[in-house]
């Protein structure tokens, strides 16, 4: 149990949309904010766009190393990405599908954003499927940035927090990483030897 | 049997935590299995928690 108290919690935040004009980006930020501030956590903030993984290759042979030994070290992760027509963006399935023994029974969150009032609740519907068979946890808590466009400022600092629960979230995603660490590298499947 | 992995890191044996079932990645691959995939063990280091995994010696 030492070296649960020594090591920091590892949760990057992965902005999954690379659209000129993106609010998730935005989302993503106030978000990664919030982590920082946190004790005992690190965090960084991950531009899917910006990954070098080719667009016609998949698997290994699409892993980006770096993004690879971030997911590997990451005790949790937070998704942010808009809804687009009702589905999660190409781009963050791609992304996701480049890695797969490094997310499992590992805590997984998602922040949903759109334009209109739902604050992507559908496109997280449909992503959850993707992350449980990406050996990814769930959890329970979503943060839904609905009515993106009059959330955030022209700078993109978040001005209505109203009903989001960001920290609530965060809460959740805390102890699910602590728990599933705690699994994974104390308990065998299958029972002792 | 039970697959045992030393962590490539820090040396130390590695926890077995999960066993997950992944599409094959080769011809090879898919014509050793009858499941439709092939099983790999994942194993989690419990003093730095690197991730690692290979294949179940079993599962062929």
């Amino acid at each position: 149990m030492a070296a649960d108290v020594v090591r920091p919690l590892s949760i990057p935040v992965i902005l999954g949309t690379q659209r000129t004009g993106r609010m998730s980006e935005h989302a993503a930020r106030a978000v990664y904010v919030e982590l920082e501030k946190r004790p005992g956590i690190e965090t960084e903030l991950i531009d899917a766009a910006t990954l070098p993984i080719p667009s016609d290759e998949a698997g290994e042979a699409a892993k980006d190393p770096a993004f690879a030994e971030t997911m590997n070290r990451a005790d949790a992760i937070v998704l942010v990405a808009p809804e687009y027509n009702r589905g999660y963006p190409g781009l963050l399935k791609h992304v996701l599908d480049t890695n797969l023994a490094e997310y499992i029974h590992k805590a997984a969150g998602v922040v949903g954003v759109s334009a209109g009032i739902f604050g992507g609740a559908r496109m997280i519907e449909n992503l959850l499927p993707v992350l449980r068979e990406l050996g990814l946890v769930t959890i329970f808590w979503d943060v839904n940035v609905n009515n993106a466009r009059t959330r955030f400022d022209e700078t993109g600092v978040l001005v209505d927090d109203s009903f989001l629960a960001v920290g609530k979230f965060l809460d959740e995603l805390v102890w699910m990483a602590e728990t599933l660490r705690h699994g994974r590298e104390q308990i065998t499947i299958g029972g002792p030897a | 049997m039970r697959p045992e992995l030393a962590c490539p890191r820090c040396g130390t044996a590695m926890n077995h935590q999960a066993d997950k079932l992944r599409e094959p990645t080769s011809r090879e691959e898919a014509q050793s299995t009858r499941r439709g995939g092939v099983v790999i063990a994942v194993f989690a280091c419990p003093n730095c928690g690197w991730i690692a995994s290979l294949r179940r010696p079993d599962d062929a």
